[in-house]
C-alpha cells in the first residue's frame, strides 16, 4: 500500500485533568471518504479540531504528505473546515464568501473569478452569487459553506457535522450529494458525525470512537456486521441483546434454552456473554433454523418499507425485535398478542463478553 | 380582545416624557421666534433674527470648533474602547462581567467629582507635574490645565464606558466559529480582524461614536471646568444666553440647530444599526 495521506500516532489532547482524545492512532487514505464516528463527549470534534489546527496535541504527531503539522496553524495547513454552523461571513454575498480563500492565496483576479464562478455552479448557487447569507435557506447555507471549503482544494476536507442542522429529507439528498462532490473532486473527507446513518451511508471507512479512545475502524459492512464488542454493537443499528452463559461449546439462555453461536475460542464454559442479534436476521416461522423460539407481538411499528414487531419472550426481559420487510409482512394481519415463532442461523449470532 | 397588546403601561412614562420634554423643547422652539428686550426679558414679536444670528460665521465657528472636539474625542473614544471591549469580550466567558463591572465603575461617581479630579491631575502643581518631577525629568511641562488638550481628556474619560459597553455588546455577540473560518481559509489574525471581525462590528462603534459626539458636542461642564474659559463650546454659549446675557430667545434658537444636529445623527444611528442587527436576527434564527 501507499503512503497514507494522514497518519496519525498516539494523538492525545488532555484539558486539564480530562483525556478528551486519548492515544488515537489512524492512517486515512488519498481520496478516501472517512467519517469518525461517535457520541457527544467521544472526542471526535475535538480530534477534528486538532486536524485543522485549532488545538494542537498534546502529544503524539499528525502527519499529512509526510510531514508533521501538529503545530502549524491553521491558516499555514491545506486542511479545510466545514463548520457546524456553518460559520458564514454575514456580511459578505455568497459570491465575496466564496472568494475569501483564494484571496488569501493571493490569486490573481481573473482566477479568483473563475474559480469561483465555478464553484458557485457546482453548488447550483450561480443565481444567488449576490444574496447574503441570511437571505438563503439552510441547505444554500450548507452548500455556500462546502463551497466556501471546496475552492481552495485542500488536501483533506473536514466536515464537522455537515448535514445536521437539514431537515431529514434534504439530508438524504446531500448524503449522496456529499459523495458524488467527494468523488467528483477526489478530495479525501473527514466526516465527523453522531448520526451512525450518515456515517453507513456516506463513509467508506468509519472509526468509532469512545471516551477519546478509537473503539473499532472499518468499512461500513464491518463495522454494521462484526461489531467488536456490546459498545460498538448497540451504538450502530438495532442489536436484540440475550443474556446467557457458555455451557460446552454453546449458549444457554435466561430460560435455560440453547443458543446456536460460532463462538469466539477463548469463551470459557461459565461465563457470562451476551449473545446477539439483528432485528432483520430474525425470520419469521423458520421452524428449522438453528435458533428457534416463539413470542407473544407486544407492540408493532409500521415504517411503510418495513415492519417492526416488539416480542415478548422468555429469553430475556427486553422485548425482541424483528423487523420485515413489507414483503414478508404481506399478507400477515398480525395483532398485538399473537404468538408468533420466529428463526435466525448460527452464523447471524454474536457474541460479547458482558 | 384577547391579544390587545398592553399599550396603557406606557402611559406614565408616556405622561412624564409629554410634561418634561416634549412640551419644554416646544416652548424653546417657540421661544427661538421671539425678541429679546432690551433690558432682558422676552418680546413676544415674530421675528427670524435669531435664527439668522446662529448661523452668523462668530456662531458659526463655535458650532464647528464644538462639532471638532467632538468628534476628536469621539474618535479617541472609540480606539480606546474597542480595544478594551475587545480584549474583554476575548476573555474566559466567566470573567467578562467583572471586567465590565470595573470598566464601568467610574459612572457610579459624580460627574463633577471626576472632571474635577482632572483639574488636580493636570494643573501645575498637580499630580503629573509631581510625577515627571520625582522620576527626575527635567524641563518645563506644558500648560495642560485649561487647554482644548484637557477638555479631550475630560470628555474622553467621562464617556470611555459608554463605548466600551457598545463595542462589547456585538463583540460579545460573534460567533467564534466565524473566526475560526477566516483562520481556517487562510487568513492571519491580522486580517481576520481587518475584514471579518471589524465589520462585524460597525454597529457598535456607531453607537458608540455618536454617544460620545452627541454627548459631547452639547457639553458645558467640562470645557468649563477644564478649558477654563480659554474657549467656549456651543454648551458654554447656550448656557451664557440663558443665565448670563439673558437673551433667552437667541439661546433658544441656539439650542433648537444643536437638537435637530443631535437628532440628525441620531436617527443614522438608529437606522445603522438597525439594518446590522437585522442582519444578525436573521442569522441567529438559520442557526
Amino acid at each position: 500500500m501507499t503512503r497514507p495521506l494522514l497518519s496519525l500516532a498516539n494523538i492525545e489532547k488532555r484539558f486539564g485533568e480530562l483525556r478528551a482524545v486519548n492515544g488515537v492512532t489512524l492512517d486515512i487514505h488519498e481520496n478516501e471518504f472517512f467519517a469518525l464516528l461517535g457520541a457527544s463527549g467521544s472526542g471526535k470534534t475535538t480530534l477534528l479540531r486538532m486536524l485543522a489546527g485549532f488545538e494542537i496535541p498534546s502529544s503524539g504527531s499528525i502527519l499529512l504528505d509526510g510531514r508533521d503539522i501538529s503545530q502549524v496553524p491553521p491558516n499555514h495547513r491545506p486542511v479545510n473546515l466545514m463548520f457546524q454552523s456553518y460559520a458564514l461571513f454575514p456580511h459578505m454575498s455568497v459570491a465575496q464568501n466564496i472568494a475569501y480563500g483564494l484571496e488569501m492565496e493571493r490569486l490573481p483576479r481573473s482566477e479568483i473569478n473563475q474559480r469561483v464562478d465555478e464553484m458557485l455552479s457546482t453548488i447550483q448557487l450561480a443565481h444567488l452569487a449576490e444574496r447574503k447569507p441570511h437571505q438563503l435557506s439552510g441547505g444554500q447555507q450548507q452548500r455556500v459553506a462546502l463551497g466556501r471549503a471546496l475552492v481552495k482544494r485542500p488536501r483533506l476536507l473536514l466536515l464537522d457535522e455537515p448535514l445536521g442542522a437539514l431537515d431529514k429529507k434534504l439530508r438524504g439528498e446531500m448524503q449522496l450529494e456529499l459523495k458524488h462532490i467527494q468523488n467528483t473532486f477526489g478530495i479525501t473527507f473527514i466526516v465527523v458525525t453522531h448520526d451512525q446513518e450518515e456515517a453507513l451511508v456516506m463513509a467508506d471507512r468509519i472509526a468509532i470512537l469512545k471516551d477519546g479512545a478509537l473503539l473499532q475502524c472499518g468499512s461500513p459492512r464491518d463495522i454494521y456486521e462484526y461489531p467488536i464488542d456490546r459498545f460498538a454493537a448497540d451504538f450502530i443499528g438495532i442489536m436484540n441483546f440475550l443474556p446467557s452463559r457458555v455451557d460446552a461449546g454453546a449458549l444457554s439462555a435466561a430460560d435455560g434454552s440453547r443458543i446456536s453461536a460460532l463462538l469466539p475460542g477463548d469463551l470459557k464454559s461459565g461465563d457470562n456473554v451476551l449473545a446477539a442479534v439483528r432485528p432483520e436476521r430474525l425470520r419469521l416461522g423458520a421452524a428449522d433454523a438453528e435458533n428457534c423460539l416463539s413470542g407473544q407481538i407486544r407492540a408493532m411499528a409500521y415504517h411503510g418499507l418495513d415492519l417492526h414487531l416488539h416480542l415478548d419472550t422468555p429469553l430475556s426481559s427486553q422485548p425482541l425485535m424483528v423487523r420485515l420487510t413489507a414483503d414478508a409482512a404481506e399478507g400477515h394481519p398480525f395483532a398485538v398478542g399473537e404468538k408468533v415463532t420466529v428463526g435466525w442461523s448460527a452464523h447471524d449470532t454474536r457474541v460479547f463478553t458482558v | 380582545m384577547t391579544d390587545r397588546k398592553p399599550i396603557y403601561l406606557m402611559t406614565p412614562a408616556l405622561a412624564w416624557l409629554t410634561a418634561f420634554m416634549v412640551v419644554p423643547c416646544l416652548l424653546i422652539l417657540a421661544l427661538a421666534f421671539f425678541q429679546r428686550g432690551t433690558y432682558g426679558g422676552i418680546v413676544y414679536e415674530l421675528s427670524l433674527d435669531n435664527i439668522a444670528q446662529v448661523f452668523d460665521p462668530l456662531y458659526g465657528r463655535i458650532f464647528l470648533k464644538s462639532a471638532g472636539i467632538a468628534a476628536l474625542a469621539a474618535t479617541i473614544a472609540v480606539v480606546i474602547g474597542y480595544a478594551a471591549a475587545y480584549a474583554i469580550a476575548s476573555m474566559p466567558r466567566r470573567h467578562q462581567p467583572i471586567l465590565l463591572f470595573f470598566a464601568v465603575l467610574p459612572f457610579w461617581s459624580n460627574y463633577l467629582v471626576r472632571t474635577y479630579a482632572w483639574i488636580v491631575l493636570l494643573n501645575r502643581e498637580g499630580l503629573i507635574v509631581s510625577f515627571t518631577r520625582a522620576v527626575g525629568l527635567e524641563g518645563e511641562l506644558p500648560q495642560m490645565l485649561y487647554t482644548e488638550t484637557a477638555v479631550v481628556i475630560g470628555l474622553v474619560y467621562n464617556y470611555l464606558p459608554f463605548v466600551i459597553l457598545a463595542c462589547y455588546a456585538p463583540l460579545s455577540r460573534l460567533n467564534p466559529e466565524i473566526h475560526e473560518a477566516s483562520r481556517d481559509l487562510g487568513a492571519s489574525e491580522w486580517t481576520t480582524f481587518r475584514r471579518v471581525t471589524l465589520p462585524m462590528t460597525v454597529p457598535g462603534i456607531a453607537t458608540g461614536f455618536v454617544f460620545v459626539f452627541v454627548l459631547s458636542i452639547g457639553n458645558f461642564v467640562t470645557p468649563a471646568l477644564l478649558g477654563g474659559g480659554q474657549f467656549q463650546m456651543i454648551g458654554n454659549l447656550i448656557y451664557d444666553q440663558f443665565l448670563t446675557s439673558n437673551d433667552w430667545p437667541f439661546g433658544a434658537a441656539l439650542s433648537m440647530i444643536l437638537i435637530a444636529i443631535m437628532m440628525g445623527l441620531l436617527t443614522l444611528q438608529t437606522f445603522a444599526s438597525e439594518k446590522a442587527s437585522g442582519q444578525q436576527r436573521s442569522e441567529k434564527v438559520d442557526d
